[in-house]
């Protein structure tokens, strides 16, 4: 497990987001166990009280579920995974949408550039 | 709950705390920051009444520090305080007899987390060795709240990794923890709670996430903001 | 009470090796010192009696027989107490700079053990009076030693026995072995008061710093006149108010004023005043 973690953004948010990573790209599966709340601490050396405030907040999505003192688990509500995928993708989108269209570059040219980027990295 | 109400402290003529106060919560690590001589040290001294103030009050759990005080608070200075010709087992001896909360099995694992043997000599340890007995002395007991003072300075890199540890270990947890540091970088994602002291007061007391949330703001943006104006 | 005497264990551990030196200094120079000694006398008298042929009885009758006191006022013998008393004089004021100034500042450790901090100082004044305890049950086991071996090298004819009970009679010996138990507790008594004393002294020092050396040096003399009022004043006005009997009781009552005092403020000193 490697985050690396920013300064400047909520510690607890940089986690969330990258539950939802590991959800969205498959590392993470449905049902899967997760680590403690300590574990994840001390895994990424956060404070404890942040690690357990991510997952309050992961719960209360729907992202994670704990049934009485066993471990807790990676959902396996279909819905509420597609939608994890869907937003990092638009989230994704959307920022390369703002960065792209402040040098004006026309959409037709982008989408082009994108392929072949996208199969030029495929082959590689 | 450590509650440091409008402290004073003069050395001389020098007003190293001219009015600090700030609580420090169970549960939660509280950072007193600043630079070298703003009296953080004489803060944790004052509250262990090892050091008399000139005003002020500092209560623990709601009482002024008395006897019992030192088996729910203890203090961890930045240098390790054994006498040199004790071995590391001589000094967990000493907490032993004069401690109840003094908890052997917890200083086993310690030792053993941090691969130091109990026959080695307090004077033969080097530096990073010292900080890791040091922590482990405090640590091991079962008290409410442990001062940790500069617990990162002048310790060698993997030292400071194994220190950083225990404080998301359990060793710590539910406890309250007030550490003093110039430098903050390495623990600014582990502390709960930032004091910012300069010329014997407190120019601001924040959370350190909650910052982050609202303001958008690492703690040292607000240091440079705090410091700098 | 029990960390009182864990404490009391513990001082006197840190002091252990410098002790037994001083335990073995005074036997090796004393059991030396009395082998030279006799072995001199008998030179002397070889030399009068064999070379100078001085009758065995003029000789006796010009110097003297040897006895236990001739060794006793030699430096022999006094030199070792001395050292022991100096050593342990100077090791009250040691017993607490150690603990400050040491390489490690140990004084940390022991105002934070949860128990009243006014037993870290009774534990010092134990110490030192157990340690003080100790140096004299061993001249007192080194004495009737000491006596064999004169007898052991010394003719019969030329020496005189003194009985152990005669020879802790000898000037000062009777302070440190006294004679009874009131004189024990007086004497000692005393000697504790004046590490009382010294140890507040001390701790003014410590919670003052430059200022506390004036106070300590101001409480210690405040405790003298106060403890030598009676004589003073009977000075003063020539006249003797009190009956032996009376001076000690009065001197007894004093004594007790001045050690509860010290005790008094060395506790507030360590609670309130004193600084890492």
């Amino acid at each position: 497990m490697q985050i690396d973690l920013n300064n400047r953004d909520p510690v607890y948010i940089q986690v969330i987001r990258y539950f939802k990573e590991q959800i969205a790209t498959g590392m993470f599966e449905p049902g899967q166990e997760i680590p403690s709340r300590r574990e994840l601490a001390n895994r990424i050396k956060i404070n404890p009280n942040t690690a357990q405030r991510a997952y309050k907040e992961m719960e209360e999505q729907g992202l994670i579920y704990t049934e009485r003192n066993l471990p807790s688990r990676i959902t396996k509500d279909e819905q509420i995974l597609g939608a994890v995928r869907e937003e990092l993708i638009v989230e994704a989108v959307e920022s390369f949408v703002t960065s792209i269209r402040s040098i004006n570059v026309p959409v037709e040219e982008v989408l082009d550039l994108v392929q072949k980027k996208y199969e030029k990295e495929s082959n590689e | 709950m450590i509650e440091v109400k409008d402290i004073k402290k003069k050395f001389g003529r020098k007003k190293v705390l001219n009015g600090v106060s700030f609580t420090a919560n169970k549960g939660e690590i509280t950072c007193l920051i600043g630079i070298n001589g703003v009296g953080k040290t004489t803060i944790l001294n004052a509250i262990m009444a090892l050091t008399p103030l000139n005003k002020g009050e500092i209560l623990i759990n709601g009482e002024k520090i008395n006897k019992h005080s030192f088996e729910k608070v203890t203090f961890i200075p930045d240098a390790i305080t054994m006498l040199p010709q004790m071995t590391i087992a001589d000094a967990m001896q000493f907490m032993q007899d004069f401690y109840e909360g003094w908890n052997q099995e917890r200083a086993t694992e310690l030792l053993g987390f941090f691969k130091l043997e109990e026959t080695e000599k307090i004077a033969s340890l080097s530096k990073g060795n010292a900080a890791k007995i040091n922590l482990l002395l405090g640590l091991a007991l079962d008290v409410d709240f442990l001062l940790m003072d500069e617990p990162f300075s002048g310790i060698d890199i993997f030292s400071r990794e194994q220190i950083a540890e225990v404080f998301t270990s359990h060793l710590v947890e539910g406890r309250g923890v007030i550490i003093t540091t110039h430098e903050v970088h390495d623990i600014e994602h582990l502390i709960d709670k930032v004091v910012l002291l300069d010329n014997g007061v407190v120019l601001k007391e924040f959370n350190s996430e909650e910052v982050r949330e609202n303001e958008g703001k690492s703690v040292v943006d607000v240091m440079r903001e705090v410091y700098h104006k | 009470m029990n960390r009182y005497l864990k404490l009391v264990n513990f001082e006197l551990g840190r002091f252990i090796k410098v002790y037994l030196v001083l335990i073995a200094i005074t036997i090796i120079v004393q059991v030396t010192g009395i082998i030279v000694k006799a072995n001199d006398y008998l030179a002397q008298a070889d030399k009068a009696i064999y070379e100078e042929l001085m009758p065995q009885s003029q000789f006796i009758e010009q110097y003297g027989q040897m006895s236990f006191l001739n060794f006793a006022r030699s430096l022999w013998f006094m030199g070792p107490i001395a050292l022991c008393a100096a050593a342990l004089a100077f090791y009250i004021f040691l017993i607490w700079y150690r603990d400050w100034f040491g390489k490690n500042t140990f004084i940390y450790r022991l105002l934070m053990i949860p128990t009243a901090r006014i037993n870290v100082f009774f534990a010092k004044a134990t110490s030192i009076f157990l340690m003080v305890l100790g140096l004299v049950s061993v001249q007192l086991i080194l004495l009737p030693l000491e006596s064999t071996i004169l007898k052991w090298v010394v003719p019969t004819d030329f020496r005189v026995d003194l009985a152990l009970s005669e020879i802790i009679k000898f000037d000062y010996l009777t302070i440190l072995v006294p004679q009874s138990f009131i004189e024990f507790i007086l004497y000692y008594g005393a000697g504790f008061i004046v590490v009382s004393v010294l140890f507040t002294a001390i701790l003014f020092e410590r919670s003052y710093k430059w200022k506390g050396i004036l106070m300590g040096i101001g409480y210690t003399l405040l405790s003298i006149v106060i403890f030598a009022m009676p004589v003073l004043l009977m000075i003063v006005f020539n006249q003797d108010y009190l009956y032996p009997l009376e001076m000690l009781a009065v001197e007894t009552f004093l004594g007790i004023v001045v050690l509860a005092a010290s005790i008094w403020i060395s506790d507030f000193l360590l609670k309130k005043k004193v600084t890492v």
